[in-house]
């Protein structure tokens, strides 16, 4: 039945060469990402060639630097060219776009009131100098509304990238930026929205994908339905911008394991071969980076998994130990990057001081204490028999002595 | 006179806002503002100094490589560290990798759109493109699919990206069959920046923000089957070069001689250099330090990083903080109302001797050619030879300062980019083969200062780090974009991308095709 | 105090063998756990962790065995006693302890002479072993909090939300070990403090006169 099925992108396919193999291969590796059975291949097959028109996005850039739009021109399958002119119509998308300024602005205006669309907001949400740290658009359209324009009567906001997922590294101390995520914001501003987040730094284009078709297949662009058909994981954060706690939806088939977990040096893990030093003969061996700061354990993306730049590679395979840039707050959460999480400094009230510094003194100065106690006993004589023994107890005594008579 | 204002200027990195003054048909004020606020300076204080190489490139996802290998410097030279060979070796290719995606980028995705019109390609007739492409000497592509595609994409009624597009401005000039040449190549350059990035990655573990190049050399350790993996991206990648941006350049440029008259901008040059020689020259490096300075001629100074100040009458920053060279620079905002003439952006006003600076392509491009950089010097000659035949005279090497100039310039560097890349990688064999295998250095000390000063593919980019007890105690960075698109100094000096805005014709205030031309030919 | 007999009868066979499970176990923990914390040499990870999840598993299992035994094998209750009861009333408050906590403070602080009349057990010895009870679970508790197959469960992630994420519980599991280690040091200290008969009887089962 999926095979008769024919509509535009079918059209699209047949022009651009691509055969009807092809095509079910690569819808193949969508239900693969989106932990669904390659046997759905059919079904997503025919969602995405009965699409009728194009699903309408508005991709904005709020406090980025551009590294996530960078990011998703390094998409593997389909390629971007297919994304921007074949799956989705990008009204705006500023680093792009043919068009600039007023003509631009109108775009976004257009497309809010029209409704049916998606927001990509790429890059944090910038609260700092009473939103005048981002503007856009005459006259000095701050960012914040922009988003709220946007995010108001869109089908659903997709946050790409740490920035946008909690302000990622701008939020950063002592930053004044005001840094937050789209999710936190649109909170307090009680725009219901729902917010799908993709973390890491910049985000993995393939993530986007996954979460454009999983919206225009199961869901038909039912966003409802989109929410009850996907697995998902929550994050909890108490968000400093807007004083509120934040729970942030992010696809469980993406954001559930750990690096670590997924990582194809765990085996060099197990075996207790580490990388000591950096580019080292035991690089070359392709030992665990563990000692050397990796944030694989603490870090819960699908990155050894999905790979990068088209799957070519990865962090780690190339030799750095993972900065854990899909964690929130990732920076101040993170750094020192070459330190072991478990080495890393209390912070705090303790200052400086590491776990580790802090049981060693708490076990010396036990063990110091024991010794001078110790010594204390002896020199009161109460080692080998023990002290001469009480006949009555203190309290008995003293009773006795009140009451004249022990009980 | 009329004012007007692009804002947001698309096609861009980051938020820039255009203010222009416009009098019979030209500009004859602008002021260009930056929009966004970073903070990334403040981020860094206090933090270990290895970490500035992975936060501070996040300025910047199109040039991260080029601000990491800028801070990994700084970190280097305040600890007292040099890196092995191999390292030094390795950086340069992955740098040389980011400059052909970059270059591909912005000249078929960012820059193109101001020249090329695809829905123009669909009046294009199949045989005479082919003829077209043949005589032009470039890539022959599958053009009727494209043109199908196109057409499909037409009928669809969604623009998608072109939505609002400005095609039927009279600045497209291009004739149908050029443009469907043009459009096959934005297609494949897609492809291509993505293969380019691919090298990057493999080194490097992912682009954007890389991960190898720490203070001390680098972590990735090439292995046979790696060095297969870039060599063969490399030579795919220097052939769409070769047979596709080059020959795409002289074909158009002929159409585009106009914009040899306007553009040019403030005349002063600036080259930190690039792609590090082996005794670590500056003066040395494949693309070498220098100073154009326009009062003089064309002649390169010497230049270092106390020549650098940076003047915030006009930023969105205290007025106590102006005219601080960064090694003692500071980022102290204090925000207030928009307005021209008071405080208008938050981009710093960067200077070099005291004078704005262009830096980019085109400052390279010249620094080398003034410096006798062989490739530089033949494939500039090349170029002029093709210009001068299309205009019907002898142009000069100046005729570059110019809107079509800084295009080809950075085209042209391209080239020279990718052969040298494709060599970088059999000295790197060349290493190993001899038995190198140092890649990183653990020793380093935990006090001094370092500034990183390097060439990202737009322009100059300055890290300046002073480190105390094992601590960050001061950071500042100048980046590209705070030389090109820096405001007015405190004596009132417009910026370099200002001073190349005076000048250019605006047909229509409504559709400012020629503002958006000159802003991008900077990539700023 | 030790100016008394040790008989079997204060910690029968079963009780010697838990404690000795305890022993090894807790060494076992520790020296693994400071592995995993830091592997301080190459080669060991996959068997430091191994050790660490069966070394675990045992003393959870002997712990709970430890309690229900308390419910029926008799020991004594009183020092230098063979006279036996159910273990339960040396976990419970005993007559001979009553108004006795602050009095052994201040004996071991040097500021009375006498040493203090007590049941088998001291009121802060007491105090310091029951402690370890809910202590011990609790580490298992972190221990999977931290642990990725385990971490997302309901009644783990529910921990880490509240202790701030999984760095914050890791730091919570270090130091705990600490305060075990300190607690083993304490209790070996003021076991043996005026002889080594206690550790005659809990090790080699040999009885000591006074």
């Amino acid at each position: 039945m999926a095979q008769e099925a024919h509509g535009a992108l079918h059209d699209l396919l047949e022009v651009r060469g691509v055969t009807r193999r092809d095509f079910l291969k690569y819808c193949g590796s969508v239900a693969a990402m989106l932990g669904l059975s390659e046997t759905m291949a059919p079904q997503i097959a025919a969602a995405l060639e009965g699409a009728q028109k194009l699903l309408p996005a508005l991709w904005i850039n709020g406090g980025s630097c551009t590294g996530c739009t960078e990011s998703i021109a390094q998409v593997d399958s389909p390629d971007v060219a297919t994304i921007v002119l074949d799956y989705l119509s990008f009204e705006y998308f500023e680093t792009i776009m043919a068009t600039a300024g007023t003509q631009a602005e109108h775009n976004i205006t257009k497309r809010v009131e029209e409704g049916g669309y998606i927001v990509i907001y790429e890059g944090s949400v910038m609260t700092g100098f009473e939103g005048r740290a981002q503007t856009a658009g005459t006259p000095d359209k701050t960012g914040l509304a922009i988003l709220e324009e946007v995010a108001s009567n869109a089908l659903a906001v997709i946050a790409v990238g740490s920035c946008a997922v909690d302000g990622g590294w701008v939020k950063a101390h002592p930053n004044p930026a005001g840094a937050t995520g789209v999710a936190a914001w649109l909170q307090k501003q009680n725009i219901k929205t729902p917010v799908v987040n993709l973390p890491t730094c910049p985000v993995n284009p393939e993530w986007i994908v996954a979460m454009v078709v999983q919206l225009l297949l199961v869901a038909d662009r039912d966003v409802d339905k989109f929410v009850a058909a996907t697995k998902w994981v929550t994050r909890e954060y108490a968000d400093e911008v807007t004083d509120a706690s934040v729970s942030l939806l992010m696809p469980a088939g993406i954001y559930g394991q750990s690096i670590h977990d997924n990582c194809p040096r765990r085996g060099h893990f197990e075996n207790g071969e580490f990388v000591d030093v950096l580019g080292s003969e035991q690089e070359a061996m392709g030992y665990c980076l563990y000692k050397v700061g990796c944030k694989g354990p603490q870090t819960f993306t699908q990155c050894p998994v999905t790979r990068w730049n088209r799957r070519v590679s990865w962090c780690v395979e190339a030799g750095s130990p993972c900065i854990g840039c899909g964690g929130l707050n990732w920076v101040d959460n993170n750094a020192p990057f070459l330190m072991r999480m478990s080495d890393m400094q209390l912070g705090g009230a303790l200052g400086n001081v590491q776990p580790g510094t802090v049981g060693a003194v708490v076990g010396g100065v036990a063990a110091a204490a024991l010794v001078a106690h110790g010594l204390g006993m002896k020199a009161a004589g109460r080692v080998g028999d023990g002290p001469p023994m009480e006949t009555a107890k203190a309290y008995d005594r003293k009773r006795g002595a009140k009451k004249g008579g022990d009980k | 006179m009329a004012r007007t204002v692009v804002d947001p200027l698309t096609r861009i990195e980051g938020h820039l806002r255009v203010e222009v003054e416009v009098e019979n048909g030209k500009v004859t004020d602008a002021w260009v503002s930056g929009t966004l606020w970073r903070g990334m300076e403040l981020v860094l204080q206090d933090r270990h100094p290895e970490d500035a190489f992975w936060v501070s490139q996040r300025i910047c996802g199109v040039c991260p490589i080029s601000h990491s290998h800028a801070s990994a410097q700084s970190t280097e030279q305040a600890l007292g560290i040099t890196i092995p060979n191999n390292a030094r070796i390795i950086r340069n290719i992955i740098e040389g990798a980011q400059y052909l995606h970059s270059h591909i980028l912005w000249f078929y995705t960012l820059t193109a759109l101001d020249y090329v019109n695809p829905l123009n390609a669909l009046k294009a007739n199949i045989a005479d493109t082919y003829a077209l492409a043949e005589a032009a000497g470039t890539r022959v592509a599958d053009f009727g699919a494209v043109q199908k595609r196109l057409a499909a994409f037409a009928e669809n009624g969604q623009l998608s990206i072109f939505t609002g597009h400005y095609f039927d401005h009279p600045g497209y000039v291009l004739p149908p069959e050029l443009d469907l040449i043009a459009t096959a190549h934005y297609l494949e350059a897609l492809e291509m920046q993505a293969v380019a990035a691919e090298i990057i990655a493999i080194m490097s573990g992912k682009f954007p923000h890389p991960m190898t190049s720490i203070p001390g050399g680098t972590a990735f350790v090439p292995t046979e089957q790696k060095l297969d993996d870039i060599l063969f991206r490399l030579l795919a990648v220097k052939n769409f070069v070769d047979t596709a941006l080059i020959p795409d350049t002289l074909a158009i440029a002929p159409f585009l001689l106009g914009a040899a008259s306007f553009g040019g901008g403030c005349g002063n040059f600036l080259s930190w250099g690039v792609f590090e020689a082996a005794d670590n020259d500056p003066y040395k490096r494949s693309l070498p330090r220098g100073f154009i300075e326009s009062a003089k001629g064309l002649t390169v100074d010497k230049v270092g990083p106390e020549d650098v100040t940076e003047y915030v009458a006009h930023s969105w920053y205290d007025d106590k903080t102006t005219g601080l060279t960064p090694d003692k620079g500071k980022t102290e905002a204090k925000y207030e109302e928009y307005s021209v003439d008071g405080k208008y952006t938050w981009g710093k006003a960067a200077r070099c001797k005291d004078l704005p600076a262009e830096v980019g392509p085109l400052s390279r491009m010249l620094v080398g050619y003034l410096s006798g950089v062989k490739p530089v010097v033949e494939i500039i000659d090349v170029a002029l030879a093709a210009l001068s035949k299309a205009a019907g005279a002898t142009l000069p090497p100046t005729v570059l300062v110019s809107l079509l100039g800084r295009i080809a310039a950075r085209n042209l560097e391209t080239a020279v980019v990718a052969q040298w890349t494709v060599e970088w990688v059999n000295e790197l064999i060349g290493a190993i083969k001899g038995g190198d295998s140092d890649y990183f250095v653990t020793a380093r000390g935990s006090d001094g200062e370092g500034a990183g000063l390097w060439e990202a593919p737009r322009g100059s980019v300055g890290h300046w780090m002073s480190v105390k007890g094992g601590k960050i105690a001061n950071y500042q960075v100048v980046a590209p974009t705070t030389w090109d698109i820096a405001p007015r100094d405190d004596k009132g000096v417009l910026g370099p991308m200002e001073q190349a805005l005076v000048g250019t014709p605006v047909f229509d205030t409504e559709r400012p095709l020629e503002i958006l031309q000159v802003a991008h030919s900077f990539d700023p | 105090m030790s100016g008394h007999a040790h008989y079997r009868e204060a910690h029968p066979l079963v009780f010697v063998i838990t404690h000795y499970i305890n022993l090894i176990c807790m060494i076992m923990l520790a020296f693994s756990g400071f592995y995993i914390h830091f592997p301080f040499f190459n080669g060991f990870m996959g068997v430091a962790r191994g050790m660490h999840f069966v070394a675990m598993y045992v003393i959870i299992i002997n712990l709970t065995y430890r309690i229900i035994a308390a419910f029926f094998v008799k020991t004594a209750t009183q020092l230098g006693s063979r006279e036996v009861d159910t273990d339960i009333k040396n976990w419970l408050p005993q007559e001979e302890n009553k108004h006795q906590l602050f009095e052994t403070v201040k004996y071991y602080l040097f500021f009375r002479k006498e040493g203090v009349i007590s049941a088998k057990y001291g009121s802060l010895q007491k105090i310091a072993y029951l402690a370890t009870i809910p202590l011990t679970y609790l580490q298992a508790y972190t221990g999977f909090a931290i642990y990725g197959p385990t971490m997302n469960m309901g009644i783990f992630s529910g921990g880490l939300d509240m202790v701030g994420g999984p760095m914050n519980m890791r730091i919570i599991h270090y130091f705990m070990m600490w305060v075990f280690i300190v607690f083993t040091m304490i209790h070996a200290y003021l076991a043996n403090i005026y002889n080594l008969n206690p550790s005659k009887i809990i090790f080699l089962w040999k009885e000591t006169d006074h």
